[in-house]
C-alpha cells in the first residue's frame, strides 16, 4: 500500500513546518475574524433593507452561511495554532494525539464544506437581487400612502429614510412617483375641483400628480427644493424641467441598493476565497505534521526521518479495507466454514 | 508618625514592583485612548464649525490630547523604573530622580482631574456659540451664489436631516428670515409684490420652512408652506399637528449631542485618573520601601513603606521651613560676602 503524496520530514523541516503552520494558523484566525465581521455587517444591512427585498429573495442566506463558515475557519485557525505549538513541545503533544485526527476530519468536512457552499452562494445569489429589489421597491412605493393600513404603516417612513440616507429617488428615477398615487385619499379634499378632475381623468380613479415626496430633494441644489408641478415649465420661474439634476436626487434607489449590496457581497466573496485558501493550507500542514509524528510514535524530538502523507493508501485500497472491516464481523457464521475462509481473504489485501 | 505605614518583605516588594509594571503599561494604553477621545472630539467640533461661526473653543479636546500624550510618556517611564526597581545596581541610577519624579506625577494627577472636570463644566460656552452660529447660518441660507457662503444651505439642510431638528429654537425661526433667494422669486407675480411691500425691510417672508425640516414619521405627505393657514390644507390644524415637522430646535439637538459626548469622555477620564492615582500611590510605597531598607546589600531584609514620613501638618510645616531656608540661604550668603569684603577692605 503506497501512501498518497508522501513527504520525507527529518527533524529540522518538521520544526520549520510546525513554526510556519503556527504563523499560518494565526493568519487564518485574523482573516477568519475579518470575514466574520464582514458577514455580520452584510447581515445587518440585509436586515435593515428587509422591506425593500421581496420575501422570496434568497439573498439573506449568504451572510448566514458565511457567518457559520468563517466561525468554523476561526476555530480551525485556533486549533491549528495550538496543535503546531504543542508539536514543538514533548510534554504538550500527547493530549493532542488522540484529538487531532477527528478534528482534522471535522475541519475538512464541516469547515471546507461550509466554505465551498458560502463561495457558491456568493457567486450565485447576487444575481437574484435584481428581481428581489424590483418587487420589494415596487411594493414599498405602492404602499407609501397606506400609513393607516396595519402591516404597511411603516412603508412611508422607511422609504423616506431610504431616499434621505442613500441619496436616491424612486425606483429608477423620480418619474416613478408620477405613476403611482402617493398621497392618501384621507388628505384629499373631495370638494376641490382640481382633485376631482384629476381623479376622473384617470382610468383607475387614482390621484396622480407630477410631484415627488420631500425625501427626493437634493440639499446641494442652490434653490429651495421644487417638489410639485415638475413637468410644467411655466410653474416655477427660472426652472427648466429638462435640467432637474441638482434639484432632486438623479439616481434611482434600485441602482443604488443593487450596487451597495452587490459590492458588499463581492467583498465578502473575496474574503471567503482567501479564507478557503488559508484553511486548506493549514489543514494540509496539520495532516502532514500529524502523520509524520505518528510515524515516529509520537516522539517529538526523534531524529529519525519520518514520512508524512495525506492518506495511508490509495483511495481504492482504503475503500476495500473499509468494506472488509465493515463486512467481515457482520457475516453470519453457519458453522466453521466461513471463519476458515476469512483469514485467507484478509491475508490477500495485506500482500 | 508616618502616614499609612505598610510592612514589606522581599516577596511583597517584588509583587508590588511587578504589579506596578503591569499597571503602568495598561495606563499607557489608557493614555492612548484618552488621546484618541480628544482627537475625536476635536474632529467632531471641526466638522460643525460652520454652524458655530468658527469661534468654538477647542480647549477641552486640546487638553485631552496633551494629557493623553503626557500620560503615555510618564507611565512608560514609570514602567521602566518599576522594572529596574528590583535590581539594586540599576535602581541606584534612578534613586536621585525618584522624589522629583513623584512630585511631577502628583502634579500630573491634579491636571488630569481638572481636565476631567472641564469636560463636564464647559458646556455653557458651547450653548452661546451655537446660538449665534445657527442664527447666522440661517441668515445666509439663501446666499448660494455668494462666494464663501454658498455652502451654508447644504450644511444647514444636512444638519437638520441628520440631527432631526428645525431652526434655532423651533421651526418658527424660519418665518422671521428670508430663506428664499430673490433670484428665484417671480417679481411679476402680485402675491410676491404684496408680501415684499407689506414688510418694513422689503424682505420676502413666508410662513414656510425648507424641506429638511420635514419629519418622515408623519402619516401625511409633508406640508412645508402656509403652515399657519389651516384652510390651505385639507384636514389640517396647525395647533395640534405634531408629526409634520421636527419640533426640536437645532441648538438643543446639537447641545445635547455634544453634552453626551463630553460627559462620556469626562467619565472615561475620571476612571483613568483613579487608575493613575493608584499607580502614583503604589510607586510612592515602592520608593519608600526601597529607601527604608536597613541594609541595601541584603535584598531579603524587611522594610517599611509609607506615604508621608510625618503626618500631614508636620510635613506641610517642614515644606514651608525648607522654602524659607531657601530664601534665607541667599541672604546668609550675601551677608557673608559683605562681611568677608569688609575685613578685606578694612
Amino acid at each position: 500500500m503506497a501512501p498518497v503524496l508522501p513527504l520525507v520530514l527529518p527533524l529540522q523541516p518538521r520544526i520549520r513546518l510546525a513554526q510556519g503552520l503556527w504563523l499560518l494558523s494565526w493568519l487564518l484566525v485574523l482573516v477568519g475574524g475579518l470575514t466574520l465581521l464582514c458577514s455580520g455587517h452584510l447581515l445587518v444591512q440585509v436586515w435593515h433593507l428587509g422591506t425593500f427585498l421581496a420575501p422570496s429573495c434568497p439573498f439573506s442566506a449568504l451572510p448566514q452561511v458565511a457567518l457559520a463558515a468563517s466561525a468554523v475557519a476561526l476555530g480551525t485557525g485556533l486549533v491549528g495554532s495550538g496543535a503546531s505549538r504543542a508539536s514543538l513541545d514533548a510534554e504538550q503533544y500527547p493530549p493532542w494525539r488522540g484529538v487531532l485526527g477527528p478534528l482534522l476530519v471535522a475541519g475538512t468536512a464541516g469547515g471546507g464544506g461550509l466554505l465551498v457552499l458560502a463561495l457558491g452562494l456568493a457567486l450565485a445569489l447576487p444575481g437574484t437581487l435584481d428581481t428581489g429589489l424590483e418587487e420589494g421597491l415596487g411594493s414599498a412605493l405602492a404602499h407609501y400612502k397606506d400609513t393607516e393600513v396595519p402591516g404597511r404603516c411603516q412603508a412611508k417612513r422607511l422609504l423616506d429614510e431610504l431616499q434621505l440616507r442613500h441619496h436616491c429617488c424612486g425606483r429608477h428615477g423620480y418619474k416613478d412617483w408620477f405613476g403611482i398615487q402617493w398621497v392618501s385619499n384621507r388628505y384629499l379634499d373631495p370638494n376641490d375641483h382640481d382633485v376631482v378632475d384629476r381623479i376622473q381623468s384617470n382610468v383607475e380613479g387614482l390621484y396622480l400628480i407630477d410631484g415627488v415626496p420631500f425625501s427626493c430633494c437634493n440639499p446641494h441644489s442652490p434653490r429651495p427644493c421644487l417638489q410639485s408641478q415638475l413637468s410644467d415649465p411655466h410653474a416655477h420661474p427660472l426652472f427648466d424641467p429638462r435640467q432637474p439634476n441638482l434639484n432632486l436626487w438623479s439616481q434611482g434607489c434600485h441602482e443604488v441598493l443593487l450596487g451597495h449590496l452587490q459590492g458588499l457581497a463581492s467583498t465578502l466573496g473575496n474574503m471567503l476565497a482567501v479564507t478557503f485558501l488559508l484553511q486548506t493550507l493549514v489543514l494540509l500542514g496539520l495532516r502532514y505534521l500529524q502523520t509524520a509524528l505518528e510515524g515516529l510514535g509520537g516522539v517529538i524530538d526523534g531524529e529519525g526521518e519520518a514520512q508524512g502523507y495525506l492518506f495511508p493508501a490509495g483511495l481504492k485500497d482504503m475503500l476495500k479495507t473499509a468494506w472488509l472491516q465493515g463486512v467481515g464481523p457482520h457475516r453470519p457464521a453457519p458453522g466453521e466454514g466461513p471463519p476458515e475462509e476469512e483469514p485467507p481473504k484478509e491475508g490477500l489485501p495485506e500482500a | 508618625m508616618a502616614l499609612l505605614k505598610v510592612k514589606f518583605d522581599q516577596k511583597k516588594r517584588v509583587k508590588l514592583a511587578q504589579g506596578l509594571w503591569l499597571m503602568n503599561w495598561f495606563s499607557v494604553l489608557a493614555g492612548i485612548i484618552i488621546f484618541g477621545l480628544g482627537l475625536f472630539l476635536k474632529i467632531e467640533l471641526r466638522k460643525r464649525s460652520d454652524v458655530m461661526n468658527n469661534s468654538e473653543s477647542h480647549f477641552v479636546p486640546n487638553s485631552l490630547i496633551g494629557v493623553g500624550v503626557l500620560s503615555c510618556v510618564f507611565n512608560s517611564l514609570a514602567g521602566k523604573i518599576c522594572y529596574d526597581a528590583l535590581d539594586p545596581a540599576k535602581y541606584a541610577k534612578w534613586k536621585p530622580w525618584l522624589k522629583p519624579y513623584l512630585a511631577v506625577c502628583v502634579l500630573f494627577n491634579v491636571t488630569l482631574f481638572l481636565v476631567a472636570l472641564c469636560c463636564f463644566l464647559l458646556r455653557g460656552s458651547l450653548e452661546s456659540t451655537l446660538a449665534h452660529g445657527l442664527k447666522n447660518g440661517m441668515k445666509f441660507y439663501r446666499d448660494t451664489d455668494t462666494p464663501g457662503r454658498c455652502f451654508m444651505k447644504k450644511t444647514i439642510d444636512m444638519l437638520q436631516i441628520e440631527f432631526k431638528c428645525c431652526g434655532n429654537n423651533g421651526f418658527r425661526d424660519w418665518f422671521e428670515i428670508q430663506w428664499i433667494s430673490n433670484r428665484y422669486l417671480d417679481f411679476s407675480s402680485k402675491e410676491v409684490k404684496d408680501r415684499i411691500k407689506s414688510n418694513v425691510d422689503g424682505r420676502y417672508l413666508v410662513d414656510g420652512v425648507p424641506f429638511s425640516c420635514c419629519n418622515p414619521n408623519s402619516p401625511r405627505p409633508c406640508i412645508q408652506y402656509q403652515l399657519t393657514n389651516n384652510s390651505a390644507h385639507y384636514s389640517y390644524d396647525h395647533q395640534t399637528e405634531e408629526l409634520n415637522l421636527w419640533l426640536r430646535g437645532c441648538r438643543a439637538a446639537l447641545l445635547s449631542y455634544y453634552s453626551n459626548l463630553m460627559n462620556t469622555i469626562g467619565a472615561a477620564t475620571l476612571l483613568v485618573w483613579l487608575f493613575e492615582a493608584t499607580i502614583t500611590v503604589g510607586l510612592r510605597y515602592l520608593h519608600t520601601a526601597l529607601e527604608g531598607m536597613a541594609n541595601p546589600e541584603d535584598p531579603e531584609c524587611e522594610s517599611e513603606g509609607w506615604l508621608l514620613e510625618k503626618s500631614v501638618p508636620e510635613t506641610w510645616k517642614a515644606f514651608l521651613e525648607s522654602m524659607k531656608k531657601l530664601g534665607q540661604g541667599n541672604q546668609v550668603e550675601a551677608e557673608g560676602e559683605d562681611a568677608g569684603q569688609a575685613p578685606a577692605a578694612g
